[in-house]
């Protein structure tokens, strides 16, 4: 008993470090359904942390030439989501019509693009801290840089 | 003696068992909190992060655009700009005519009309109306009042009549035309809005669109 109790005191301390570590951004979330013949389902939820740990890891190469790709884009993206962190909880946009409904927002300190339509459903939220973190990477990692 | 001692030895294992298993229960106890620590620490985090945001978003302004199709789906869209957010995005923007938070405008000449020198004398000019037009198609007013100037377009052509009215502060003019020559300073003049009260500063209705642009302190719109 005291044996188990040890081991199980070791494995959830690890589990929970493990579990505040990783979650310590949140999820990513990004839900795609396609309501059509051979439409793509598409359930993806991802801890924040890991997105930009493993960014790291990604061959500079690649990086490199994302953020060329992006070059144009990146600061503007940098300063909207810098800025979107002071408005955690906004709605940003909508647009509603009988059968359509698309809402951007923040919630939380996250970003909300929610879609739904009769042919497809969208529904993503991500922390704007990970989107933060990913624009730098790519921004420190640019050729200009 | 020896059945004393005996009897002593078996409480200190009665003792012991009872400590083993009390120290194994909250161990047990102790790792289940640990796990579902997080869970309050998230939960509490969340509510914690909403009630400041409520409170530091309150005193921003914030740019509304509202425009309510009457068609046949009923379309509605509703925008929510943080003038600060807009104020500091622009600035990053390089493409084509806008950089630095300026656009490039030709000459200042649009349609042979001197922008610059016709903002300057609305600018001196005292309240009043400027332009007053009355015919069979349209209406149209041009006056300067309250420090505001205030552009009336009534059209009245065919069955289907609109009406634009645009309402923008002298200061936002000011600060619009306050950068170079052949350059209006968008940065400028969202800041002069931001300085402003509550204000409308576009509506437009016709037959199947209502439009609406205005600035207050709510981060959503009615």
């Amino acid at each position: 008993m005291m044996l188990l109790a040890k081991a199980a005191l070791g494995l959830g301390g690890t589990l929970v470090l493990a579990g505040a570590y990783t979650m310590r951004e949140g999820v990513i979330r990004v839900d795609v359904d396609e309501y059509r013949s051979g439409g793509s389902h598409v359930h993806v939820w991802v801890p924040a942390a890991a997105v930009s740990m493993a960014m790291h890891f990604v061959p500079s190469r690649h990086m490199r030439h994302a953020s060329e790709q992006a070059r144009e884009a990146l600061p503007v993206l940098h300063a909207i989501i810098k800025e979107l962190k002071k408005y955690p909880d906004a709605d940003l946009v909508e647009v509603v019509d009988d059968d359509r409904h698309v809402w951007v927002r923040t919630y939380g300190g996250k970003l909300q693009i929610d879609v739904d339509a009769p042919d497809e459903k969208v529904h993503v939220l991500c922390p704007l801290s990970a989107l933060e973190d990913v624009t730098s990477q790519l921004e420190e990692r640019s050729p200009a840089a | 003696m020896s059945n004393l001692s005996r009897k002593m030895s078996s409480r200190k294992d009665v003792i012991s068992n009872c400590s083993r298993s009390l120290l194994a229960k909250s161990a047990l106890a102790a790792t289940a909190l640990l796990l579902l620590a997080p869970f309050g620490v998230v939960a509490q985090s969340s509510s914690g992060s909403s009630k400041s945001s409520s409170t530091s978003s309150s005193l921003d302004r914030w740019l509304h655009v509202r425009v309510i199709s009457s068609d046949a789906k009923g379309e509605t869209v509703r925008v929510n700009v943080p003038l600060e957010l807009a104020e500091k995005v622009l600035p990053t923007i390089n493409k084509d005519r806008i950089h630095d938070g300026k656009v490039k405008i030709d000459n200042a000449h649009v349609n042979d009309v001197d922008l610059r020198a016709l903002v300057e004398a609305i600018r001196t000019a005292k309240d009043g109306e400027f332009v007053t037009v009355q015919s069979n198609d349209r209406d149209v007013r041009v006056a300067k009042q309250n420090n505001h100037l205030i552009v009336h377009v009534l059209d009245k052509q065919n069955s289907k009549k609109s009406e634009v009215e645009v309402k923008v502060p002298m200061k936002v003019i000011d600060a619009l035309f306050s950068a170079g020559k052949d350059e209006l300073d968008l940065v400028a003049a969202l800041h002069a809005l931001s300085a402003q009260g509550d204000t409308e500063l576009v509506s437009v209705k016709d037959h199947e669109n209502t439009v609406r642009v205005w600035l207050d302190s709510k981060n959503v719109t009615d």
